[in-house]
This record gives structure tokens, sequence and C-alpha cells, in this order.
């Protein structure tokens, strides 16, 4: 049984005790029918107890590579299996902040699991932000930055991603589940989620909600107003000629009878 | 007191970068700073021309790396400044002639020496870039009042803080009252709108700005001119100096403002 997880650094994959060829079927049917979730992606392979080849892993590695998406690690607990992948030139660990927590322990918020972007931007240090009073909004930021420091991020055993930052352009976030982002998301970004996207502030990037092929999934902003919207199969231009009226209501974007509508948020 | 180092950057190319470098580095030497300029835009040297100090390079920076030189031999002394220096770099090489573990050692070499090492990146975010951030302390990211800078600024200000240099702080150059005023140009606070980078200093436009670099002599050198005092500003703040934002003022003759041209 293949699972999928988000991570500080890209996605964790996981796989159990079974048979390695039918689980990298599994894993191999999986990148087919999601290949936008995971193409330019970049993941680790937790294989547990497994004992495998250097072409057990190789295998993998190459499966990954023809679907896009990088393999960055491999952490295993045989002894065998560790030897053969650090003798292919992988990482057998992640370093200490991305390190997945121990599934041994669940429901602990984990301290430094915050799935991260493709270019992940680790929080900025704080110690030369100078106060500004000319501008309020400069001083609400550096509010979220900090927060954001402390890196809480993914609850364990939940399935969402939390975000208390701006998403700059050129950033990815990619999460199996559900994004929350408590910020803005600037035009250049792109929010790839399996679940819902929720975004408590503008919304000006690239957004995939249900990008593991779940047409239930919706995507939601106070000022929605993305470059691109997808849900699951779904694709739909940003609103063509359409004036943005100021100030913005929160809208949302679902799937109703195979396209994909945006309708004001109202409560349900 | 030790070195600052100062990278200065931009997402878009021509935003004016190498201007900000030579006069704010310029500012803060005549501040009575101890000040280097490193020029890390490799192949593409432009920072000698811009402080006219193009016919006295000898060696430089890579030379130094290489080991051709001694670093006092490639430091070029500005005497317009109690102690300002330029580190140039060399036209006829990459921006793989430096790595940023060099450039780190590069100015490791100069802390102590200087109050502040200045260094103008090259834009953008290919491997330049990252060897002028390796060693920087503090990040000035250059815009221009436009959507497309602005857009690539945001890009590089999420590089910085992945890389853990930021929070950047933002310049604002060649802004022009009149058309910001028209709408024809981003303000400050619908650049902060997307940026939620603190601004450091807003130049405006100036047209001496140009013949100034042309002629190899920092428009804050002198002058009284708008742009030479928000360099100048700039440098105090960049000293820890609590200067406020000036508020914008229609800029040029007042012919010029009468007609409402920039």
């Amino acid at each position: 049984m293949v699972t999928i997880k988000g991570l500080r650094e890209g996605l964790l994959i996981n796989f159990g005790e079974g048979l390695w060829l039918s689980q990298l079927r599994e894993l191999e049917s999986k990148l087919q029918s999601n290949p936008r979730f995971f193409r330019g992606g970049r993941v680790t392979l937790n294989v547990h107890r497994l004992t495998l080849s250097p072409d057990d892993i190789r295998r993998a590695q190459t499966l990954l590579n023809q679907h896009g998406v990088t393999l960055q690690a491999v952490l295993a607990q045989d002894i065998h299996t560790v030897t053969n992948v650090i003798e292919l030139g992988l990482p057998t660990r992640l370093s200490e902040a991305e390190a997945p927590r121990d599934s041994s322990a669940p429901g602990r918020p984990a301290k430094d699991a915050q799935a991260l972007p493709d270019s992940t931007p680790r929080m900025p240090r704080q110690s030369q932000i100078r106060s500004t009073s000319h501008n309020s909004s400069v001083g609400a930021d550096a509010g979220i930055a900090q927060d954001a420091s402390r890196a809480i991020g993914q609850v364990e055993g939940s399935d969402g991603l939390l975000v208390r930052r701006r998403v700059r352009s050129g950033q990815v976030l990619r999460h199996p589940g559900h994004i929350v982002v408590l910020g803005d998301v600037n035009p250049g970004s792109q929010l790839i989620a399996g679940g819902d996207i929720v975004v408590w502030g503008k919304l000006h990037g690239s957004v995939h909600a249900g990008a593991l092929g779940d047409t239930g999934a919706t995507i939601c902003a106070l000022e929605f107003a993305p470059s691109l919207i997808r849900i699951a199969d779904a694709t739909r231009a940003s609103r063509p000629g359409e004036k943005r009226t100021k100030p913005a209501r929160p809208e949302m974007a679902l799937i109703e009878d195979h396209e994909i509508m945006i309708v004001g948020w109202q409560a349900r | 007191m030790e070195s600052v180092v100062i990278t200065i950057t931009s997402g878009k190319g021509g935003v004016g970068k190498t201007t900000c470098a030579a006069n704010i580095g310029s500012a803060l030497g005549m501040l009575g700073k101890r000040v280097v300029l490193i020029d890390g835009d490799i192949g593409l040297r432009n920072l000698d021309i811009v402080m006219g100090l193009e016919n006295r390079i000898v060696y430089d920076a890579v030379d130094f790396i290489e080991g051709r030189c001694r670093l006092k031999q490639a430091l070029i002394r500005d005497k317009r400044a109690p102690e300002l220096y330029l580190m140039p770099t060399a036209q006829t090489r990459d921006k793989s002639a430096i790595n940023a573990d060099q450039m780190v050692r590069l100015c490791d070499e100069m802390r102590g020496d200087f109050d502040y090492i200045i260094i103008d990146s090259p834009a953008g975010i290919e491997q330049g870039f990252h060897t002028c951030l390796a060693p920087a302390n503090r990040c000035l990211v250059v815009t221009n009042p436009e959507v497309s800078s602005v857009r690539d600024a945001d890009r590089v200000i999420g590089l910085i803080e992945a890389a853990e240099k930021g929070p950047a702080q933002l310049v604002i150059n060649r802004i022009v009252a009149a058309r910001v005023k028209r709408q024809e140009m981003l303000s400050t606070d619908d650049i902060t709108e997307v940026l939620s980078t603190e601004i450091i200093g807003v130049v405006p436009e100036d047209e001496n700005i140009l013949i100034a670099s042309n002629r190899g002599h920092p428009i804050v050198m002198n002058g009284k001119s708008p742009a030479a005092l928000a360099f100048q500003d700039i440098a105090r703040r960049i000293t820890g100096e609590d200067i406020p934002l000036q508020p914008l003022r229609a800029s040029g003759s007042i012919l010029q403002r009468l007609f409402g041209r920039a």
C-alpha cells in the first residue's frame, strides 16, 4: 500500500510491507492518473523495512524521472537497503528540519513538517526588519513571517498544509491534502493540492485543487483572481474581461456539470 | 565594527542596480564610512564605468581569487571620498569564474577593513545571483514602478527569504510623481501591496543620472538633485538613521510641472 504525504521539502511516499514490484506498479498508476500533481515535484521514498537491491531502487528512480519527478532521498531501516541507497549516491535521510515525524506518535502537532514548496522559502530571520510607520502592511507581513518562522505547518494525522505567509512569484506549494494560506498568493506562484484550497487573502497565482482526481474539491479566497484555475481535470482561464470591483467579495470555485463555476461565497 | 555585506540585486535587468550600487556606496563613503564596492556582474563589467574608474583597472576580483595578485593590488581607491574602494570584476570571463564559496572568501578577506562591503549583483535567478547572495548580511532589491519589474522583484525576494538572507529591503527607482498621480505608474503603496517588503528608499526619475553615469561621476557626489538626495537618504538609513520616506513631489522644472510632463 503506497501513501503520499506532504513534507517541508516536497512529497513523502510511504511504502508498506507488500512486494516491491507490485507497490511500484501502484505508484506508477498514481503517477499516471495525476500527472499535473506530480510533475516538477521532488519526492522522498520511505521504504521502511523493505530489503531492496540497487536495481530495485534504480527502478523507482527511473519510474519517477519518467513522470518528471525528482527522487531526493530514500529512507530505509534495512541495513542492506541503506547501503545500496548510499552506493547510488542518494541521501538516506532528510536534514533535521525536513525529517518526517515518527509515525508511532500520531496526533502530536508536527513541529517542522511544514510541507514545502519546491523552491522552498524557509522563513527569514527577523532581526533585520526595520519598523516603518508609513505603511501598515509592511508591519503586518513582518508579523506573519514571524509566525511562520515557528514553522507550524502540518499536523500529522490531518491532511492539510497551513501556510502563514505570502506566497511569492515562482514559488510552488504542493500538498496531497488541503492547502490553506493565511496571506496573499501573488501572481506567478502556484498552489497544487490533492484536496481543497483556501486563501485567506488575495489569490492571484495559479491554482489546482483536487489534483489527485477529486472533482468535489473547491477553491476559495477572500479576493478571487487567480491567473488559471484547475479542479481535478477541468481547466478554466481567469475570467476574461471582467472588471474587478472593489471591495472584492469572497468567492469560490467548484465543478458543476463538468465545468468550473465561480460563485460568490455563501455560508452553507 | 564588523563589516556589513550588502548585496544589491533585482529580478529584472536594467532597473538601475549598478546606478544604485555606485550611488549608495559613494554616499556611504561621503558619510565617512569605509566602503568597498564589488562588481559581482562578471563578464558584464559596468560598475567601474559608472564610477569613472575604468582606466585604473590593472587586476580584478578574478585575478585575486585565482592567485594572480594580492587583494590590495586589485582594489582601486576612489579619492572622491575618504575611504571608498572598487573591486572590479573581469570582463573577459563569465559567471562561473567565481563561485559562492569564493565570493564568501573574498568578502571575508575584507571584513574588518571596511564598514560596508557592497556587492553589485547580476539580475535574475541564475548562478551569478546566488554567488553574490552567499556572503550577504543584507539585501537590497531594486525595482522600477512597473508591473513586470515588481513581479520579478517578488520572485527574487522569495529566493532571498529561501536562502535565509531576508528580509530584503526595497529600492524603488525611477519613479515619476506626476505619472503616479495620473495612475500611469505604480505607486509605492501599489508596490507594497504586492511585495510587503520594507522600502528603504524611493529614487525619482532624474535625467541627470544618465549624464552622470556616462561621465563616471555618480550623481550623489555633486548633488542637490532629487535623485542625489534620495541616495543620500538611503545611505543614512543603511547606517541606522531614522529618516522617514519623503512624500513624492512632482519632480522636474516648474515648466515641466505646469505642462504635466514628466
